[in-house]
């Protein structure tokens, strides 16, 4: 590729790339500025249920236009649209004195700040407020068409994509790009329910204009300016060299369903079983009975091979009602996982015994491990309290920097160690996993990241520990095959996730693995890391 | 006309999202009766507005009271039942 293409990352949807002119769909029509009405409420009032009445029609037209996903969208947001609560504070601000699109736009605003600050409404918000515009431009006849070419092909470029914005795309749009929004955005979910080829995320759009030419290449989650598809990332095709995968491949569960789902994949028991989803739901703490009754069935369920189930990880964003747990201000930081002994020690040892006697009564290989384990007493006290109860084998997450140094001095104490790389990442980087601007260092191909996880499995092999990862990286197939190099024994992925990481890890043999992961660790970015790491493995084939 | 109240827990793992409110608020137009929900000793909304069912930023683990105008008590119970299933997640 010549150097003056530019080339701009971001977050890829899909598989396929696509190069095409560039169609920039500008910001969106200013709406007139927030003013009064003359005096005549009636009429006024009048606009605003008229103008909701067409918006919801129109929402109907292009649900029944749709396909189910979408459909499902736009009956929800009707449902919102016409929601009483809603008109009836349209009327209140009607009665201070505003003109129906301002008095609209007012009352969305007003539920947007009663959902705002919770993470679970986060992207809702944003489809409210789109309603609220879309029902003042009627009010003033203004038009939010995209105007989208029919006849040709081209890459749609904007901010982000609302439903109704989605729902106009033509045959014409081949690509879509996005400066703002995320994985989970209705852009990212509809362009892949479409096939669509997307990069979202991808800040550097901003400045790209109507008429360019660009590549969008979702693999190597990246826009290049003036490339075509000569330059494309290829998608990785993991073609089987052997039987059995380099390393054990184990499924991650939370209930009973999900053991039941893991045991129909083709994965080698489970590598983090998360027991929370027994505690959260209850107001009570379950009796030891139930729980030894809890276990004993989703143990059963479970596919064949070694179980690792997980104490409670709880904290006071995630509080279990009956253990009174006070406000943080951050959480994160706080007392949960393993710290809850000091304050909850009878509950932790009743739910090994529970999990023991649940081992007993299965005749399965369990292993228990401790969440949030940040020095080497908690490894040794985890340690000492585990061993007293049960005949299980005895591990901690990895998840805390400063645990690391210490897994030379546990040789012995303990039988294993479970890297989850999520909260790694969010404490190696200082970066709240949640915050949507920070989501480019929680990337697992941050050469920060790698080279901890060396340390690990190489520190872990000195001292003769089982190690393994059950973090979302160890879902990502490719960089599955860097975990490998780098020594870890095992990795555990969603169930859904097993049978690709299987074939990834059937593809290559121990010495590929490793040079994949040597090649990982030269990055400098976690873009540059995946690319190298990329272009190894693509120097196997053929 | 009496009114028929009775107490749901959110066990849904991410607590009371826009799916549930939904599915409660196209419940209560089916019912055609006034449902109101909310925490206990706190104000109380109408559940036939899915806005104010979100506000309620009910967490997982939460009690929620559930307030229903009819005598019936049969009725009540299988909205109340139904109510708690689509706070299951």
């Amino acid at each position: 590729m010549s150097s003056n293409h530019q080339v701009l990352s971001g977050l890829g949807v899909g598989l396929e790339a696509v190069a095409a002119e560039v169609f920039r769909v500008a910001p969106a029509k200013p709406l007139p500025i927030p003013a009064n009405h003359t005096g005549d409420k009636e009429a006024e009032t009048h606009k605003v249920r008229s103008a909701v009445d067409a918006v919801s029609s129109q929402l109907q037209e292009l649900g029944a236009k749709s396909e189910e996903t979408t459909r499902e969208i736009f009956e929800a947001l009707e449902m919102i649209l016409q929601d009483e609560s809603l008109f009836e504070q349209a009327i209140e601000q009607i009665d201070q004195g505003f003109e129906a699109g301002t008095a609209f736009v007012n009352a969305v605003e007003t539920f947007a700040e009663l959902l705002a600050g919770d993470e679970t409404f986060e992207e809702r918000i944003a489809d409210i407020r789109d309603l609220g515009r879309r029902v003042a431009a009627h009010v003033h006849g203004i038009s939010l068409g995209l105007d989208l070419p029919t006849t040709g092909s081209y890459v749609l470029v904007g901010e982000d994509f609302s439903p109704a914005d989605t729902a106009q795309f033509t045959d014409a749009v081949v690509g879509v790009v996005t400066i703002a929004g995320g994985p989970t955005s209705h852009t990212a979910i509809i362009c892949r329910s479409r096939s669509i080829p997307a990069v979202v995320s991808c800040q550097g759009a901003k400045d790209i204009v109507s008429g360019q030419s660009v590549l969008v290449d979702p693999v190597g989650d990246r826009v290049v300016v003036g490339a075509d598809l000569s330059s494309a990332t290829r998608a990785l095709s993991f073609v089987s060299k052997s039987q059995e995968p380099l390393v054990s491949v184990r499924a991650n569960i939370g209930s009973l369903e999900d053991a039941v789902t893991a045991a129909t994949s083709a994965a080698k028991g489970v590598g983090l079983f998360r027991t929370e989803l027994l505690y959260l739901s209850s107001k009570q703490k379950p009796t030891l009975q139930q729980q030894i009754d809890s276990y004993t069935e989703i143990l059963a369920a479970c596919p064949e091979g070694p179980i690792v189930v997980r104490t409670i990880d709880a904290g006071s964003d995630k509080p279990v009602p009956f253990l009174n747990m006070a406000h943080e201000e951050n959480p994160a930081l706080g007392v949960r996982g393993f710290r809850l002994i000091k304050e909850h020690r009878e509950f932790i040892t009743e739910q090994l015994k529970a999990i023991e006697s649940a081992r007993a009564k299965t005749g399965r290989d369990v292993w228990v491990m401790a969440p949030m384990i940040a020095s080497y007493q908690e490894a040794v006290e985890f340690s000492e309290l585990a061993r007293s109860l049960g005949e299980y084998k005895i591990g901690i997450m990895i998840e805390t920097p400063g645990i690391i140094s210490a897994i030379k001095h546990l040789g012995g104490k303990l039988d294993f160690v479970s890297v989850g790389t999520n909260d790694l990442s969010q404490y190696l980087f200082a970066a709240d996993r949640m915050h949507s601007q920070l989501g480019a260092l929680m990337n697992h191909w941050q050469p920060g990241l790698i080279s901890a996880l060396a340390d690990i499995a190489n520190l872990s092999a000195m001292a003769g520990i089982h190690s393994g990862v059950c973090g979302e990286s160890a879902s990502d197939p490719a960089f599955s095959i860097v975990l490998a190099g780098l020594g870890f024994n095992s990795v555990s992925a969603s169930p859904s996730q097993v049978g690709q990481v299987r074939s990834a890890l059937m593809s290559v043999d121990k010495d590929q693995a490793i040079l994949v992961s040597k090649a990982a660790l030269g990055g400098l970015s976690a873009e540059q890391s995946k690319s190298l790491a990329l272009e190894k493995l693509a120097s196997f084939e053929g | 006309m009496s009114t028929i109240s009775a107490q749901v827990v959110i066990e849904d793992p991410i607590g009371f999202h826009a799916r549930p409110a939904g599915q409660i608020v196209k419940l209560v137009k089916e019912s055609g009766l006034e449902i109101r929900i909310g925490k206990p000793n706190e104000k109380m909304v109408k559940a036939n507005s899915p806005l104010s069912l979100m506000a309620l930023k009910g967490k997982s683990g939460e009690t929620l009271v559930v307030e229903i105008d009819t005598e019936d008590q049969s009725v009540a119970d299988g909205i109340v039942s139904q109510i708690q299933e689509f706070l299951r997640g």
